[in-house]
Parts: structure tokens; C-alpha cells; sequence
């Protein structure tokens, strides 16, 4: 009974509706929350979402990772795609870049201001 | 606490489950996950051992076939750290933001950080053989002076001059070994060390020697900015 679970197309089907919620929690977290950094918190979950869609689509049932062991003795066919791990690896790093980038931000707008919350920030003098 | 009516209206469900629906569609479109016969996946895997010699074939695409993206990569790093060094300046004169006492945490950090350190360098060196490489092994090495942060408090502080000097070294040494390249086999980044057998720890040509150098200076960069997130109480 289990096998049936262990097709691609299920495993393809889940790891996209999991991608989508994740991505739906953090657009949800982005748009409603009043606080800065738990909206870049929120963005970096939504951003996890897409690596795990990314990968996860590149996943089939009976390949194995792009690495010769001793069991796995050759480069083959056999072997799930290199190239989308590499890139989600770039896009790893350049996205903890930017977070921390973004989190230095809010520390200085927090020092200069006492505030963090964005319906209070009133520098441009938009009133209330 | 949290008032979920309150929070989280109808409209702002609805728009974000809109979006996330047509963001996967359009990337499920785009890409086409379909099971293609040859795909550049599929060469990359059946040229990788005779023209890389690693036993890891995501490190080869990382730094042998994509390394030019991986030096993009490393340069958008610097740039980040240095934008947060202009942003949180002064840092030398404010406290470390962990001012508790862990007497437990400061007897088992004395023991836990060589570890670390060294498992640090064990993921960076077998970049080429293993999962990991240079990027994980210099996060691990910067969790380490994470962990000594915390437990040391402000007892704990990095010597900058051989900080700057690891980064800056580190990463000359990653672009001049592209030059060597583009000056010996005319191409940037290309292997001009002998291959050696698949699967020995002395193989790949320079893909070891670029990871080696990137977890470098992966390690000192993001050291760098767990200091400028962790040292930022003003003095009372």
C-alpha cells in the first residue's frame, strides 16, 4: 500500500501543494504583520518555499544524489540533475546576503528612530 | 496574543494565496518539469568524471562549470557584509548583547569549539568527495564563533587584522587561481593540476584548492557579520 505513495508524480504533487502553503504563510506573515523584522523573517520563509519547490521537482523515485560512493560506483543516468542543486546553492547564499543586508537596515532604522513597528513610521510626513 | 479575526483579514488570505498559486504555476510553466532524455544535467553527468575528476558531481558544477557564478556569488557576499559594516560602524566600542553568565556554556564551549572547527574544515576539505563543501563548512566554522559568542560574552573578541588579512588572501587566491587557468588552458577557472583517481582525497584538479579558498573566505565573512549582529548594546 505504501508503494503507491512512493510514485513521482504523488511525491511532485505534494512537495507542491507543501511549497504552496509554505509560500501562502509567508506572504501571509509579510502582508500582516506590523513589525520589520518579522516581515523579512517572513519573506526569508516565503523564499525557503521556492527552494524547496525547486529541488523537490527535481527529485525521482529510484535516482540517487549526483555523488560517487562506494556503492554507487559511476557517473550515470542514474542520477538526479546536478545543475538545479548548485543553482538553489547559489541562490542559498545570495539570500542570506540580502536577509542580512535587510536585518542591518532595520537595526540602524530602530537605532535612529526607537521603532520598528512600519504604522508608526512617519518619516516621510504621509500623517496619520 | 495573538487575535487571528483581528490580524489576519479575509482580503490578505485570499490575495496571498492568489499570489503563491500563480507564483508555482508560472515557475511549473517556465520550467517544465518534464522527464527530458538529455538535458544539461544529463551531460554535465556523463562528462564530469573525465574532464573534472570529483567524486561530487554539484561541487564540479559549482565551481568547475559554473565558476565565474560562483566568484559573482562570493562578490555579492563581500558586498552585503560590507554595506552592514558601513551601516553598524563603531561596533568595537559596544557590548555583546549576550550579557548572561552560562557557567555550563563556558566549561562545555572550551571543549566544543576545536570540534566544531575542525568538523568545519573535515566539510570544506571533502567538498569534492562528500556532501557539503565550501559555503556549509564556512557556516559551520562561523556557528562555532557563534557559539563562543555566546558564552563568552564580551570576555571573547576577534583579532580584525588576520580577519581582513584570511578574507582578503582567501579571495585573491580564488581569483588568481582563475587566472592561472585562463593563462595555462585558456580558460577561466580551468583545471590545470593533474586529476588524480576519482574518489582520493588528493583528486579534482583545483576544484579542492577553489573550495577550500571559498570556505575560507565564506568563514571569515560570515564570522565577521555574527559580530556585527551580536555586538551592538551601546555602553552604559
Amino acid at each position: 500500500m505504501l508503494s503507491s505513495f512512493n510514485q513521482t508524480p504523488f511525491l511532485h504533487d505534494v512537495i507542491t501543494v507543501g511549497s504552496l502553503i509554505l509560500l501562502t504563510i509567508g506572504l501571509v506573515g509579510a502582508l500582516t504583520k506590523k513589525n520589520l523584522f518579522k516581515i523579512f523573517l517572513s519573506l526569508a520563509i516565503a523564499e525557503a518555499s521556492l527552494f524547496i519547490y525547486f529541488i523537490g521537482m527535481h527529485f525521482e523515485v529510484g535516482k540517487v544524489a549526483p555523488i560517487v560512493t562506494q556503492e554507487v560506483e559511476k557517473f550515470s543516468l542514474n542520477m538526479v540533475d546536478p545543475v538545479p542543486q548548485a543553482m538553489i546553492l547559489t541562490t542559498i547564499v545570495i539570500a542570506i546576503a540580502v536577509l542580512s543586508l535587510a536585518l542591518s537596515f532595520v537595526i540602524n532604522y530602530f537605532k535612529l528612530t526607537n521603532n520598528m513597528r512600519i504604522n508608526e513610521m512617519n518619516e516621510l510626513g504621509e500623517g496619520k | 496574543m495573538i487575535n487571528i479575526k483581528k490580524d489576519i483579514s479575509i482580503e490578505t488570505l485570499v490575495v496571498s494565496l492568489l499570489v503563491s498559486v500563480m507564483t508555482i504555476m508560472l515557475i511549473s510553466l517556465f520550467l517544465n518539469f518534464n522527464e527530458v532524455s538529455s538535458s544539461i544535467g544529463t551531460e554535465i553527468l556523463l562528462i564530469n568524471e573525465a574532464s573534472t575528476g570529483t567524486a561530487n558531481a554539484v561541487t564540479s558544477v559549482v565551481t568547475y562549470f559554473r565558476g565565474f557564478d560562483t566568484l559573482g556569488e562570493v562578490t555579492i557576499l563581500f558586498l552585503s557584509i560590507f554595506g552592514i559594516s558601513l551601516g553598524l560602524e563603531g561596533y568595537k566600542d559596544k557590548l555583546n548583547i549576550f550579557a548572561y553568565e552560562n557557567q555550563l556554556l563556558k566549561t562545555a564551549v572550551d571543549t566544543l569549539f576545536p570540534l566544531i572547527i575542525l568538523f568545519g574544515f573535515y566539510v570544506i576539505i571533502h567538498g569534492h568527495l562528500s556532501p557539503g563543501g565550501g559555503f556549509q563548512g564556512g557556516v559551520i566554522i562561523a556557528s562555532a564563533f557563534l557559539l563562543m559568542f555566546l558564552a563568552k560574552n564580551d570576555d571573547f573578541a576577534l583579532n580584525h587584522k588576520i580577519m581582513g588579512l584570511i578574507e582578503a588572501l582567501s579571495g585573491a587566491s580564488f581569483i588568481l587561481i582563475g587566472l592561472l587557468g585562463l593563462l595555462i588552458v585558456n580558460r577561466f577557472f580551468d583545471n590545470f593540476l593533474p586529476l588524480g583517481t576519482l574518489g582520493n582525497l588528493f583528486s579534482g584538479g583545483v576544484i579542492p584548492l577553489i573550495y577550500i579558498f571559498v570556505g575560507l573566505k565564506v568563514s571569515a565573512e560570515i564570522t565577521a557579520l555574527v559580530e556585527y549582529f551580536v555586538r551592538i548594546k551601546d555602553v552604559e
